[in-house]
């Protein structure tokens, strides 16, 4: 049986970019396709029903209908626009690092049910965390599990041995924990606390509010990001550019003022 | 078809061509299109068209004050003593001020980013003129800020920059209003305008 020509999904905008004269090209993020681009023709025009419900970091509501080339965006109604996400800069930057992931690892043409959930539910988290860093953590360490990159927390990635508590080093192209007595040349590694070593443990055992909820001190959350976001980088072979912006925002606040709203 | 699998065209007719689907929204095929049309203009509407855009380039300078676009800096705006310069606009793009300036409601100055914040596209503060904005507004002569960037995310992400990045405690900055479109309707409005719409409502 052919697929029907016009079909309902939800969906996150990731991006959206201009065509035309007045149509929009969104690319969106859904359970049952993973990555998609459609148009939205005339979606540009301030009387378009479709003009504001197409923003990116935004889960909608759409009806498509298969075309050419593109799907064909005929209507959109927005399930939840994300406000608490938008109304702060840092955190604006955070969804965005979110979106960028998305549209880089997010498989096109294949139903992704877990990493469409998992990323509504980061974003959603982002605003109440006790640090909204965490959250971007979380996602990036099961971003990499549900794209088959799960990092190696148990076992030593090149002997396979137990790892036992102490003196753990991670590996960022080898995927995961490396024991004392394995140094591999082509390994990139990094130094990898019991504390950080736990904190990953509980990110993959654990829900997103039990990691959302934690407090983890400036050092240990700088060691965290200093594991994850480079081996998202290295998976995904360039460079991540909401991040510069969002470290941007982090750097700029720092001196004089101390702990700002939303950083 | 793209511009590259025309073995038949020649290489000059290739390049026009190659030439033309630089430009934003001119796919490949309107890109022949457009070159075919050229060729078959009379000489001198052709040249003329070359000269605009040889006259165009050579011409336009940015303002030094609001970095619009303009045949002289300071441009006429910046230069018209009649306008008030205790206001300023700031804007995404020159044509933003053109907008402005059809409905002849505001008689301030004008500031143009020439773009957005946008992180995922690679676009950050450093890109825009928001250096040229902020030394404009250490000025204690300006009294208001109005930020007319657009109502979208990157636009939101500007105004939420510009306003991070405000040393003076005694400027008064405003936003454009958002609300519903005329000719639109409220079944078909996102929730987000139509909540700020309510929220600006006025008396009738
Ligand atoms: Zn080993
Ligand atoms: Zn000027």
């Amino acid at each position: 049986m052919a697929p029907p020509r016009t079909y309902r999904c939800e969906g996150l905008t990731l991006r959206k970019a201009a065509i035309g004269e007045a149509d929009l090209v969104v690319t969106v993020f859904t359970a049952e396709q993973g990555k998609l681009r459609a148009v939205a023709k005339g979606a540009r025009r301030s009387t378009s029903k479709l003009v504001g419900h197409l923003e990116p970091l935004t889960l909608t509501r759409l009806s498509m209908a298969r075309g050419r080339e593109l799907e064909i965006i005929t209507q959109a109604q927005v399930v939840d626009s994300l406000p608490a996400l938008k109304e702060d800069l840092p955190l604006m930057a955070r969804g965005l690092y979110v979106a960028e992931l998305l549209d880089g690892f997010g498989p096109e043409a294949s139903p992704s049910p877990g990493l469409f959930r998992l990323a509504a539910a980061v974003l959603r988290a982002l605003p109440g965390a006790a640090d909204p860093e965490t959250p971007l953590r979380y996602f990036e360490f099961h971003l990499l599990r549900l794209t088959g990159m799960l990092p190696e927390l148990y076992q030593c990635v090149e002997c396979g041995s137990e790892i036992a508590p102490g003196a753990h080093r991670f590996s960022v192209n080898l995927g995961g924990v490396l024991c004392p007595a394995c140094s591999p040349a082509e390994a990139l590694m990094r130094p990898l606390s019991l504390r950080a070593m736990k904190v990953l443990r509980l990110m993959h055992r654990g829900s997103l509010s039990e990691t959302a909820a934690l407090t983890l001190n400036p050092s240990l959350a700088a060691e965290l990001k200093s594991i994850l976001a480079p081996t998202v980088r290295y998976w995904l072979g360039k460079e991540i550019r909401s991040n510069s912006f969002l470290e941007q925002l982090q750097n700029e606040r720092r001196p004089g003022t101390g702990a700002i709203r939303g950083q | 078809m793209t511009p590259d699998n025309l073995p038949s065209a020649a290489p000059s007719i290739a390049r026009l061509v190659q030439e033309l689907n630089r430009l934003p929204g001119i796919g490949p095929k309107s890109a022949q299109r457009l070159a075919y049309h050229i060729i078959r203009l009379p000489a001198e509407e052709a040249y003329a068209l070359a000269e605009a855009v040889t006259a165009v380039k050579r011409n336009t300078v940015l303002c030094g004050q609001c970095q619009n676009l303009a045949e002289a800096t300071p441009c006429a705006i910046c230069a018209d003593q009649r306008r008030n310069r205790s206001i300023i606009c700031v804007v995404e793009e020159p044509m933003d001020v053109l907008a402005l300036e059809r409905t002849r409601s505001f008689r301030g100055l004008y500031h143009v980013l020439h773009g957005v914040i946008s992180p995922i596209n690679g676009i950050g503060p450093d890109q825009l003129k928001l250096r040229e904005l902020l030394s404009r507004l250490s000025v204690p002569e300006v009294t208001e800020l109005v930020v007319a960037t657009n109502p979208t995310l990157e636009g939101e992400a500007t105004a939420m920059y510009i306003r991070r990045h405000l040393s003076r405690d005694d400027l008064r900055v405003t936003r454009l209003a958002r609300g519903l479109p005329v000719g639109g309707s409220l079944e078909y409005t996102d929730e987000t305008t139509l909540s700020r719409a309510f929220q600006g409502r006025q008396d009738l």
